[in-house]
């Protein structure tokens, strides 16, 4: 009796165990390739994951089953038992376990192969949008040519283009087709909601094409290992419904206005004026990196600021966008996100607390009245 | 250097080889049972240390947003992590066991070459050590055990990690394509009079193919390694797509290699289980044929799926249709091999060893690992599932429940004939069900943390993602595995030191190496055996049972008759080769001469750019000069026509 109770209680641990997989398989988390908002993701989780998952169960339960079943029967009861009968082979049977699993990865393959054109096809009336990877951050260019979005065809983007870092913007129920770049390593375009994975390769270009089925803001990856920041270079794509993406890119391509006025942080007063004053310091040296629309600030080797105040996240996805989690990466970028390149120009104390609350009213200042979906 | 000639005279000892230890009779054999003692000793020092950057990375990704380790210590401990495992553990441990058992199941005195034995294994050991060396002198590889160009330039990986990688690497590699050679030469020209091809045991079958594999895909990755280090040593632009070079091109170089590397790491442990499973089922091996065909089939398609790892990197839809269909295609003959095992079991008697446990939980995890290869095969849903950490669960359960589960059983198998004694089997079907337990714990879950999104590689993770309780868990499994594998090696010691003394044959297996002593004498067979069967030992001991090499059903009889070598009179007095320091002098100076490629253009040791590496090189190149003179010298005077004045 005790020993069948032990029993059951394993089987209601193990059935515990296995609901609860199942259970966090399908609720609805962040990044969780189960729930799908996007036509590319969701033909490979209608279309041909789940009915392989399926088929997966019944093999595991067959083969696994068999398994078990011939260990249990089979186990040897006594030492001295006869030696059981020679059996060598049976050809029949061994052609019969071949043409099984034959049919059953032939299914699989069709079914993939299926997929894999619905997901593969290019509409020629795709919305395009190029996407650019950096060690640790992205960068999208709206309204540009194939050839100024490809770092290494020569033709460089204007530095007034159109760009944001980190923040996709699409419209939702057009295609839209990514042009797929990488400005020094490897790294992989990834937002499991929408879309499977698609290296970002230097020197080669890639595309990828798909279409969010609802607004929402949808978190993202870097799927390839980039070196040392790798872990921390994430970002969002925000879907918009058609109308409001086109208010959106009328309204961002305006130049931000100049602007005044003061913010408390750090416990400190910002002024955004003084904060303007000193990004253009050539001192400090933020334009040698970074471009902001309007200003004399042009590098292009960190990500643009334009309209930073409408950032959803701050080091590449590593923070929520709130005024104090700005002052805390430009206090010491290094102890955000390690290995970032503006940590090796900005150390802990390289700017005073006066001087990065001036700054963050600075960036926080250039924002634009934009809608933000909820997060899927 | 002083020769110490063996000449063993028929009066035959019990174990010439064991009796007293000397340190010389290690550092200079050429004898293919202590050389595969070395590999596995060495390899498992490694799983030691690939189990420790394990656990400290799971450590850190106990807890999200956690600090224990810094990115770049990650980086470095996921890179050498994987390249430990891959090709300081299991190939190693492979070979290894290869090494000792595959000569005594072919009935030959030695391998083909044992110096070139012998240099394999410092070779491995040079190499071993010089990528161990680069966390002393300032930082381990820390890109990645794939080294994705154009990671892997100067500009990227400044430091010498990289160089490590590269060298370190190229030794172990020169030493896998020898060892390769020599078992192909050991198989095809050594065997026993009338051991057929046909007759092979499933294990030496799998050693044959698994070194023609090594053969043919070592070379490919031997070059982009060396493409790899002009790039970083000379300003070589082959993977660099800054200077017009291509950096996809290393990944198809690279996985060209690395797909059938997966093989060269399971077929050896399939063969073992294919020798298992049959002796404690008391049967042959169901379908002798359709499994050792099978694992040649497995072979040649390695060679044609290896851009299945590349599906996102815009091949184009034909050229995935293709890998996706030939990878699709190897899941036949995987699948004939686990039915065929099944069905080896069915109707036998059979002995729940804990050997056999472990065949039989290698089969139990392999099919799960096997399911989860399905879907990645399937290029769609790869994209969702590749670099996340779906891909390392489905590695782990092919290569650590698939490999590793394999290698324990083959260990306790074996561990009887190789140091004549018992391990602990109570003790070993604790650490088994310890083992299945944790390892589940530790890698299921990967499953579900990659289905949600979570990406591989990467040190650190933000909170509310859903993937904390699943790290949790798997950390705390880590833990628990890795006590196991100490039960293990308790268990080890404790049975060399006092385990109960094995006989020849203490499972009542059928082949060649459990007709012997345990552990067997340095000359093998006093008697080089003929072999009528497939099973020749079975048949010798139960002539009534067996016989049939063609398939037929046969009533078998209970009554065993003992037979071993020592039974048979009249042996001849037998020429083993010679000590020789040799092939150590060789390796040496390989290894030196790398230590000093890897710094031709950094300063060391405070001198000048490149003079420290110089001096290295000739150092290296000196006792090369040395270690060939000295292998001449030996070679001549192991030659029979040399020795004919004896």
């Amino acid at each position: 009796m005790r020993k069948g109770a032990q029993v059951s209680k394993k089987r209601a641990l193990a059935l515990l165990f296995v609901s609860m997989m199942v259970l966090a398989s399908c609720t609805n988390l962040p990044a969780t390739t189960m729930y799908t908002y996007g036509d590319h993701a969701t033909r490979i989780l209608n279309d041909v994951m789940m009915p392989v998952f399926w088929m997966a169960v019944a093999v595991f339960v067959i083969v696994q089953g068999a398994l078990v079943y011939t260990v249990i029967r089979f186990r040897s009861k006594k030492p001295d038992a006869p030696i059981p009968v020679q059996t060598h082979g049976n050809t029949n049977v061994e052609i019969a376990w071949t043409v099984a699993p034959a049919i059953v990865v032939l299914i699989v393959t069709v079914l993939s192969f299926r997929v894999q054109a619905a997901n593969s096809y290019q509409p020629p009336e795709a919305i395009k949008i190029c996407a650019v990877a950096h060690q640790w951050w992205f960068e999208f260019q709206y309204d540009v040519s194939n050839e100024e979005c490809n770092p290494f065809s020569g033709a460089k983007s204007p530095e007034d283009a159109f760009v944001t870092a980190s923040d996709l913007y699409i419209p939702v129920g057009q295609s839209v087709q990514i042009q797929l770049e990488a400005a020094d390593v490897m790294h992989n375009f990834w937002v499991p909601k929408l879309a499977g994975k698609t290296y970002m390769i230097p020197g080669k270009t890639n595309y990828l094409a798909f279409k969010a089925e609802e607004p929402g803001i949808y978190r993202a990856f870097c799927a390839e290992f980039c070196g040392e920041a790798h872990a921390q270079m994430r970002f969002r794509v925000i879907a918009l419904a058609p109308e409001e993406y086109a208010a959106w890119k009328t309204s961002y391509k305006n130049v931000p206005a100049v602007s005044t006025g003061t913010i408390s942080v750090l416990g400190l007063t910002g002024d955004v004026a003084r904060g303007a004053a000193l990004f253009a310091e050539p001192k400090k040296q933020c334009m040698s990196c970074h471009i902001i629309s309007g200003t004399a600030a042009k590098g292009k080797i960190g990500p643009n600021l334009t309209h930073y105040g409408n950032r959803l996240t701050i080091a590449a996805g590593v923070l929520p966008y709130s005024t104090d989690n700005l002052a805390l990466w430009m206090q010491d970028p290094e102890a955000v996100k390690q290995g970032n390149l503006m940590g090796r120009v900005i150390k802990k104390g390289t700017l005073s607390d006066q001087e990065v609350a001036d700054l963050v009213a600075y960036l926080d200042s250039m924002k634009l009245p934009v809608t933000k979906p909820a997060e899927k | 250097m002083a020769i110490a000639e063996q000449h063993v005279a028929s009066a035959h000892t019990n174990s010439p080889v064991y009796e007293g230890f000397s340190w010389r009779s290690w550092l200079a054999t050429v004898d293919h049972k202590k050389i595969g003692i070395i590999y596995i000793i060495v390899a498992f020092a490694f799983f030691v240390l690939g189990g420790i950057e394990a656990v400290l990375m799971r450590v850190q990704l106990g807890a999200a947003n956690n600090t224990f380790l810094s990115a770049d210590t990650y980086n470095q401990l996921f890179t050498m992590h994987a390249t430990t495992m891959v090709f300081l553990v299991i190939m190693p441990m492979n070979v290894g066991i290869g090494n000792y058992i595959v000569p005594l199941m072919v009935g030959a005195r030695d391998m083909a070459f044992p110096r070139l034995n012998a240099l394999s294994i410092w070779l491995f050991i040079g190499g071993g050590l010089l990528l161990y060396l680069s966390f002393l002198t300032g930082g381990a590889p820390n890109a990645g055990w794939f080294a994705y160009a154009p990671l892997t330039q100067n500009q990227y990986s400044p430091g010498a990690g990289m160089d490590y990688w590269v060298l370190g690497l190229g030794l172990t590699g020169i030493a896998s394509i020898a060892g390769g050679l020599n078992f192909i030469v050991t198989v095809l020209n050594m065997r026993a009079p009338g051991m057929t091809l046909n007759r092979l045991p499933l294990f030496v079958w799998m050693n044959l193919v698994v070194s023609f594999i090594i053969i043919f895909a070592f070379p490919t990755f031997t070059v982009a390694s060396i493409q790899l280090l002009f790039d970083r040593q000379f300003g070589g632009a082959v993977f660099n797509p800054a200077q017009g070079g291509d950096a996809l091109l290393w990944q198809h170089l690279f996985w060209f290699f690395g797909h059938p590397e997966v093989y060269i790491l399971i077929l050896p442990v399939m063969g073992m289980v294919s020798e298992i499973l049959p002796t404690f089922s008391r049967k042959p091996i169901f379908g002798y044929s359709f499994v050792a065909y099978s694992g040649i089939a497995i072979g040649f398609l390695g060679f044609i799926v290896w851009a299945h790892h590349m599906f996102g990197t815009g091949m184009g839809p034909m050229a995935n249709a293709f890998f996706s269909g030939a990878s699709m295609v190897i899941a036949i003959p995987t699948g004939v091999k686990i039915f065929n095992w099944i069905a080896t079991m069915w109707s036998g008697d059979l002995r729940l060893t804990t050997a056999m446990l472990y065949a039989i939980g290698f089969i139990s995890m392999f099919i799960i690992g096997g399911i989860s290869g399905i879907t990645l095969a399937s290029s769609p849903i790869d994209l969702q599932q590749t670099d996340s950490y779906y891909v390392v669960a489905h590695l782990h359960y092919v290569l650590f429940g698939g490999s590793i589960l394999g290698l324990f059983a083959g260990a306790f198998y074996w561990f009887p004939k190789i140091t004549g004694r018992m391990l602990d089997d109570k003790l070993g079907k604790i650490q088994f069900w310890l083992m299945m337990v944790s390892f589940n714990l530790t890698f299921f879950p990967m499953h579900i943390a990659g289905t949600e999104g979570m990406p591989r590689r990467i040190y650190t993770y933000e909170a509310g993602m859903g993937w904390e309780i699943w790290n949790q868990i798997e950390t705390v499994g880590t833990f628990l595995l890795a006590l196991s594998v100490l039960m293990f090696l308790y268990n080890a010691i404790k049975s060399i030191r006092s385990g109960v003394r094995a006989s020849n044959d203490p499972w009542d297996a059928s082949t060649l190496e459990w007709m012997i002593p345990s552990p067997p004498p340095s000359y093998n067979f006093l008697h080089v055996p003929t072999v009528t069967s497939r099973r020749p030992l079975w048949d010798a001991k139960y002539p009534h049972a067996a016989g049939d090499d063609h398939g037929s059903h046969s009533k078998p009889s209970n009554v065993r008759y003992e037979y071993t070598d020592e039974n048979t009179p009249g042996a001849k007095d037998i020429h083993m080769p010679t000590l020789t320091f040799s092939p150590m002098w060789l390796s040496g100076g390989l290894t030196v001469a790398a230590l000093g490629f890897i710094y031709i253009n950094k300063e060391i040791l405070g001198l000048p750019e490149g003079t420290a590496a110089l001096g290295f090189i000739a150092i290296g190149i000196v006792m090369v000069f040395v270690g060939i003179r000295a292998w001449v010298v030996d070679s001549r005077r192991d030659s029979p026509y040399m020795s004919s004045h004896h």
